[in-house]
């Protein structure tokens, strides 16, 4: 048993996971990532799709002990034991909480310069979840 | 608007009972309260009734507030299902409040309950990470301990607080458990045992989290004109306050504060005329022990930034000048999801009368009782203020 994000319903969000489109409001041009019915700022609910640069900065993050995470990960969790994710801030300003990849937790710091990459998230019902993680720019 | 009075509250044990069913563990929180009614209360007079919970691993999903008004032995009240997460029961106690308030209801009750013990692993975790921004912070591989986590490290990169007084909350909560009977965990632990506990989720370890735990509880209120006919004690509701927030943290100005805490109990304090100095002793939610840091910022009882240095300096202790979470709080009294927001009712409406189940842990000379009971990371957050009657 495991949350049920239907593969609809992930399709959805498509644009959002792997290409970073954001949107943006038609009134007072604030990004909105992920993608909102209505704008935070103005309340308009009109906005232009733009792609992000996947350039990012870590705002804070965890490393989640093994077997905390949802269930959706628990082959990935069996196999690498914690979780690391995070929150970072996009350069374009909005943020957004993820996955980090490819680090040691120890030589994560709030600040650190990151990239977007595609990854595996998880599987269920026999299709591959993909979506984005953030790796170090290095 | 009408005043309101508490005249009973029950609550079972918290803990795990595999071996008791949801009827069983709310009819004892139910019965427990009517009993508290010093002069009896006919269940038949119940008019409304507000039952918090999550939904107990989706055991059972309609009907939910019926059914428990039944294993009550309150069959026929008008009764609904509350659900906003870890704050349930303290948005059906905010609603059993307005429906007498309004003159709709001479009594009505708020309760809550949950069962978390006999689920098996994955569907726990499936079930406790769906109070978040599901497709976005689930979907980062996060639980609830990461997201709590993450707001414990930007509190401690901006305002330079330290692991250490994070985990003095946690401490201080599990000590002031060993004095209550219906705490779920009753061991002593000290600060340097709790700062070699495992990593939870880090900077958070095991030390600084609640588990998973039953239990049930319940308030029975009525209008304040008629109280004296319950009791030679009601206690009276002065200050209700209810606000939401962004679900995910990422979309929060600020991963320090939680602005729904804030909006809250500035609506109670203006409600009851008073102001975060009038507060004696406080129930705030600590399901990790950075969220009663950030709940003494938030509840106006130090300055911003500063609950680090606040909780170090002992004023939060059962012997301090505003003591918080006298119970064991969530981490230690436990926390049932649903019954935490009316389980908090019942410990300050307990020490308010002056009737807390051991002289150890009662309270002297404390007039204004705060409860503070926040739904997933701070998406909802219901305060209460209650005061005694000289």
């Amino acid at each position: 048993m495991t949350s049920y994000i239907s593969l609809p319903m992930y399709s959805a969000s498509i644009d959002e996971r792997m290409r970073l489109i954001a949107g943006r409001c038609h009134s007072c041009e604030k990004l909105a990532y992920p993608q909102r019915p209505v704008c935070t700022e103005c309340g308009s609910d009109k906005f232009e799709k733009v792609p992000l640069s996947g350039d990012a900065t870590l705002y804070t993050y965890s490393l989640v002990a093994g077997n905390g995470a949802p269930s959706e990960f628990d082959d990935e969790q069996t196999m690498t034991g914690d979780v690391l994710c995070g929150v970072v801030e996009l350069k374009e300003g909005p943020r957004v909480m993820v996955r980090l990849a490819d680090m040691d937790p120890e030589e994560l710091e709030i600040g650190m310069k990151l990239r977007a990459v595609i990854r595996r998230l998880y599987d269920q019902e026999g299709i591959v979840r993909y979506g984005t993680k953030f790796v170090p720019l290095r | 608007m009408v005043d309101v009075a508490v005249i009973g509250v029950g609550q079972t044990r918290y803990g795990m009972f595999p071996e008791r069913t949801l009827k069983n563990l709310f009819h004892e929180a139910a019965a427990n309260a009517l009993k508290d009614v010093d002069r009896g209360l006919d269940p038949a007079n119940v008019e409304e009734a507000f039952i918090g919970t999550l939904s107990t691993g989706g055991a059972q999903l309609g009907n939910f507030a019926p059914l428990m008004m039944e294993a009550a032995g309150m069959v026929g009240a008008s009764a609904r299902h509350i659900e906003n997460a870890c704050a349930s029961s303290g948005f059906a106690m905010r609603d059993a409040v307005a429906a007498i308030a309004s003159g709709r209801a001479k009594v009505a009750v708020a309760g809550g309950i949950e069962k978390m013990s006999d689920l098996p692993r994955e569907k726990n975790r499936l079930w406790l990470g769906i109070s978040g921004d599901v497709e976005w912070e689930r979907l980062a591989g996060t639980n609830f301990a990461g997201i709590y986590a993450m707001m414990a490290r930007r509190h401690m990169h901006e305002f330079g607080t330290t692991k250490k007084q994070i985990t003095m909350a946690a401490v201080k909560n599990r000590n002031n458990a060993l004095a209550n009977p219906k705490a779920q965990f009753r061991a002593p632990l000290d600060l340097d045992r709790a700062m070699k506990a495992p990593n939870l989720a880090s900077p958070l370890s095991f030390s600084d989290a609640c588990g998973i735990t039953d239990g049930a509880s319940m308030v029975i209120m009525c209008r304040a004109d008629m109280a004296r006919d319950f009791t030679d004690q009601p206690v009276l509701v002065v200050g209700s306050g209810g606000a939401s927030d962004f679900v995910a943290i990422h979309d929060r100005t600020s991963m320090t504060t939680l602005e729904g805490t804030k909006r809250a109990a500035k609506q109670a304090y203006e409600m009851a005329g008073i102001s975060a100095k009038d507060i004696d002793f406080a129930e705030v939610h600590d399901c990790f022990a950075i969220a009663e840091l950030l709940a003494y910022e938030d509840l106006g009882f130090c300055r911003e930034g500063g609950a680090g240095k606040y909780v170090a300096s002992g004023a939060t202790a059962r012997d301090g000048k505003r003591p918080v979470n006298n119970s064991g709080g969530l981490i230690a009294k436990g926390h049932p999801i649903g019954s935490t927001g009316t389980g908090q009712i019942y410990e300050v409406v307990n020490q308010l009368r002056g009737r807390a189940d051991t002289a150890e842990r009662q309270l002297k000379n404390v007039r204004y009782g705060l409860t503070q009971n926040v739904g997933g990371s701070g998406a909802a957050v219901a305060v209460h203020i209650l005061k005694a009657v000289e």
